[in-house]
This record gives C-alpha cells, sequence and structure tokens, in this order.
C-alpha cells in the first residue's frame, strides 16, 4: 500500500474496539479508511451518489461485522477493500441488470449524463492513474482480464464470452496477471512473457 | 484440486470474478481452512488492496453523519466500551451449561416417559394377541361339525343362571356363562366334567362380572372321551380336586 494515502492507525486494535461497540473506534477507522475506499469504489462505480450509498452499507456491515474479523484471513486493509469492492461490484451488476430490463425514459437518460454525479472525467483519469501505471507494466491480454473483472465487475465467464478466449486461459491469465502485479507493487522487475 | 487450480480461483475470487459455482468451491476450500486456499487469497487481496488503496475521494460529512446516527439508533453502543468481548464468557458458558443440563434432564424425562409407554403398549400387544388367539381357537371350535352344543340350566341358588358349553373332545371346549351371582369372599365357581359313572373332573375355575357373565376356556380333557354332564359349584379359591358346595349350573344328562 503506497506510504500516506491511509493515516498511520492501529487498524486491528481499532476493529477489536469497534467488536465491542466502541463508537469511539468507528469514527476514527471511518476517518482513517473512508476517503481510499470510496476512490475504490468511485472507480468501480463512476457514479457520485451510488458510491455514497455503497460507501455507507460498505462501513455499516463493517461495524456489524466487527466481532467476526479474524487476523488469520488477512489484514484489516484487505478486510475493508474486498469488502468494498465486492460491494461496488454488486452495486455495479445491479444497475446493469436494471438498464437491461428497463429502458430509462430521455429525460432521465439525459440526467444521468449531466447531472452532478456523474463521475467527472478528470477526477477518474487521475484515480485510475496510479492503478494504471501499475498495469500497464502487465502483458495487455493479463491487464485486459484484470481491467475487466476490477474496473466492469465481469465474471470469468463473462469475460471470456467478451474477449472470445477460453474460460481456462481467462482464469490462468487472471492468476498470472496478479502475481505480476505483486512483483510490481514490490517493486520487482517485471519480464515479459 | 491442484495447487495452481486453487490459486486461479484464489485470484478470480479476489478480483470478484468467480461464477457462482466455482465461487462456491472456492468458499468450500475457505471453510475447510485449506492452507493453499488461505495463504493464496491473502496474497491476491493484499495486492489489489495496494492497488485499491491509491485513490482517495473525500467523502461528504452526511455520509458519517448518517453511519453515526444509524450506529446511535441501533442502541448497542458504548463509547467507550464499558463491557469486554471476554466479559460475555462467563454469562455464555452458563447459559450453556444450563441448556446442556436442561437437555440431559428433558431427555431423561422423555426417555422414561418413552419406555413406560412403550412397556404399556407391550402389555397391550401381548393382551390383544392372547384375545385375538383365543377367539381363533373359539372360530374354529364353532366351524368344527364334531363340536356339541350343551345347555346348562340354573339350580336353587341361581335359577335364573344359565350357560353354554361348546365342546369337542380332541380340542376341548367354551364355557360361557350368564346370570350368575359374584362368588361369595374367598370362593370361587368350577366346572366338572362327569362321564358315566366316574368321579366329576375339574375342568378349570372361573369368576364372573358385575354383570353375571363369565366364561372359561376348557382345555381337552385326557382319557375322557364322551361328557355326560357339565355341572358349576362354588368353591374355595383354587377350587378343589373334588366337588364340594352347592351346584349352580348343570346340563341334562
Amino acid at each position: 500500500m503506497p506510504p500516506g494515502s491511509i493515516p498511520s492507525v492501529d487498524a486491528a486494535a481499532l476493529i477489536g474496539r469497534m467488536a465491542a461497540r466502541d463508537r469511539e473506534a468507528f469514527s476514527r477507522f471511518y476517518d482513517a479508511f473512508a476517503g481510499p475506499v470510496l476512490g475504490l469504489i468511485r472507480r468501480v462505480l463512476r457514479d457520485v451518489g451510488a458510491s455514497e450509498e455503497v460507501l455507507q452499507e460498505v462501513f455499516w456491515q463493517i461495524w456489524q461485522d466487527a466481532p467476526q474479523y479474524d487476523a488469520r484471513r488477512g489484514s484489516p486493509e484487505a478486510w475493508v477493500f474486498m469488502r468494498a469492492k465486492s460491494r461496488a461490484i454488486d452495486k455495479l451488476r445491479s444497475i446493469r441488470r436494471r438498464e437491461k430490463t428497463f429502458v430509462l425514459p430521455v429525460d432521465e437518460a439525459v440526467a444521468r449524463v449531466t447531472a452532478s454525479g456523474t463521475e467527472n472525467p478528470d477526477e477518474a483519469a487521475e484515480g485510475r492513474g496510479a492503478i494504471q501505471s501499475a498495469l500497464a507494466q502487465l502483458p495487455a491480454v493479463q491487464r485486459r482480464v484484470i481491467e475487466l473483472a476490477f474496473f466492469e465487475g465481469l465474471t470469468q465467464s463473462e469475460i471470456s464470452a467478451r474477449l472470445g478466449e477460453p474460460l481456462g486461459t481467462v482464469k490462468t491469465r487472471a492468476r498470472l496477471g496478479l502475481e505480476r502485479l505483486r512483483g510490481i507493487l514490490k517493486g520487482e522487475r517485471v519480464t515479459a512473457i | 484440486m491442484t495447487r495452481e487450480e486453487t490459486r486461479d480461483l484464489a485470484a478470480a475470487y479476489a478480483l470478484g470474478a468467480l461464477d457462482a459455482g466455482d465461487r462456491g468451491r472456492f468458499e468450500l476450500l475457505l471453510r475447510t481452512g485449506d492452507a493453499d486456499a488461505v495463504d493464496a487469497l491473502n496474497e491476491f487481496e493484499t495486492t489489489l488492496t495496494g492497488l485499491s488503496a491509491e485513490h482517495v475521494v473525500t467523502p461528504p460529512a452526511s455520509v458519517k453523519t448518517a453511519l453515526m446516527a444509524r450506529i446511535a439508533a441501533q442502541g448497542q453502543i458504548a463509547s467507550p466500551a464499558p463491557v469486554t468481548r471476554r466479559s460475555w464468557w462467563p454469562a455464555l458458558w452458563a447459559t450453556a451449561l444450563a441448556a446442556g443440563l436442561g437437555a440431559i434432564v428433558v431427555g431423561l424425562y422423555v426417555s422414561v416417559s418413552y419406555e413406560r409407554r412403550l412397556d404399556t403398549l407391550a402389555r397391550e400387544a401381548a393382551a390383544l394377541h392372547d384375545t385375538l388367539e383365543r377367539e381363533q381357537q373359539i372360530i374354529a371350535l364353532v366351524r368344527d361339525p364334531a363340536t356339541a352344543i350343551v345347555a346348562l340350566n340354573g339350580l336353587d341358588p341361581a335359577p335364573s343362571a344359565h350357560a353354554r358349553m361348546l365342546w369337542n373332545p380332541p380340542a376341548g371346549g367354551l364355557l360361557v356363562v350368564a346370570g350368575l351371582p359374584p362368588a361369595p369372599e374367598g370362593k370361587t365357581y368350577q366346572l366338572w366334567a362327569i362321564a358315566g359313572k366316574e368321579p366329576p373332573v375339574s375342568a378349570g375355575i372361573f369368576s364372573v362380572d358385575a354383570k353375571g357373565t363369565g366364561s372359561l376356556r376348557v382345555s381337552a380333557l385326557p382319557g375322557i372321551r364322551a361328557v355326560d354332564v357339565f355341572a358349576v359349584t362354588v368353591e374355595p379359591a383354587g377350587g378343589l380336586p373334588a366337588p364340594s358346595g352347592k351346584m349352580y349350573l348343570a346340563s341334562k344328562s
């Protein structure tokens, strides 16, 4: 994790206090994580209103599930961000299903584009910049699979259909891509395929 | 499943890209504590967390305000927490212990009740079996052309009493009586079979109910092929080898 993106807090200790229903601990935990969590949600959803709605649900779930947190299953950061991403993707898929089912009225469709809640392109580009720089170091086929899953919330079967590639190939590329990203984030030199 | 397959699943799971079937398989691995699955998921989630945390968007204050209000409304808040998690354990153990003891007591009660019920049912079944067997013997007796029906009439002690004897020498018979008064305290009715000039032979003892009715199943009487008279006397409880009391019923010779 890049230094400075999350204020220095003992996240595990805060979760322990939240498990004991300590509201002050929750407040500090929220202050530490809400910004980067919203950044992640916005990268997936690209809609301000829906993103803030998901943000609230994610932290509510964190408050509820704090007693079940198990440090052996992962870091507090992973616990928070994987929940946020999962919720954001669920929301994205829900929106897609709704859009497949209903044809939006013209006025609403226009409002979706022009409303202040719609993603700011500059902000979005900035937000994706850091990730894109890491992803850019991946072979294109691996990068594409990760982008479709990470940003667009597609399942492997959907990615397979979208790319016209066998499902097994998609699975392997996802795994290899993440393994390479791990190396990139650790500052390792990555060799091309 | 190979380690590589497990890692494929873990990568897609961390990305949120597993289809329902594969997600179920992988979550099963996690629930069973599969070390490869847990380690791989930790690795990939850490990687994605590193990417996820790069971009910060400050949320509006209204989100936190709404959350804190929601938490306050939940009514489970302590700030700071006055009760630690550990303090719940004694209460939980006590509850679990009480529940366990309660379950044992209830189990024993249910077990004893069922055993009693089973005993009752077994006795009822045995009684029904005996009744059925007797009635089958009576039916066989009645259907046998060699069975004779002998009438017994009431004598002085109970002139309104009467009885019928179904008698089949090789198979035995059945005595059915009506109108007899209950035998006096310490006494019983006894049936006798008399053949020719031979001494009476006991065919069994019986009692009657409050309505004066009763019956006696009689086994075959060894050595007696033709009975001339059936008679009923009242005798001391348990009966005697030879009649000694008053005669209440008798067939015509």
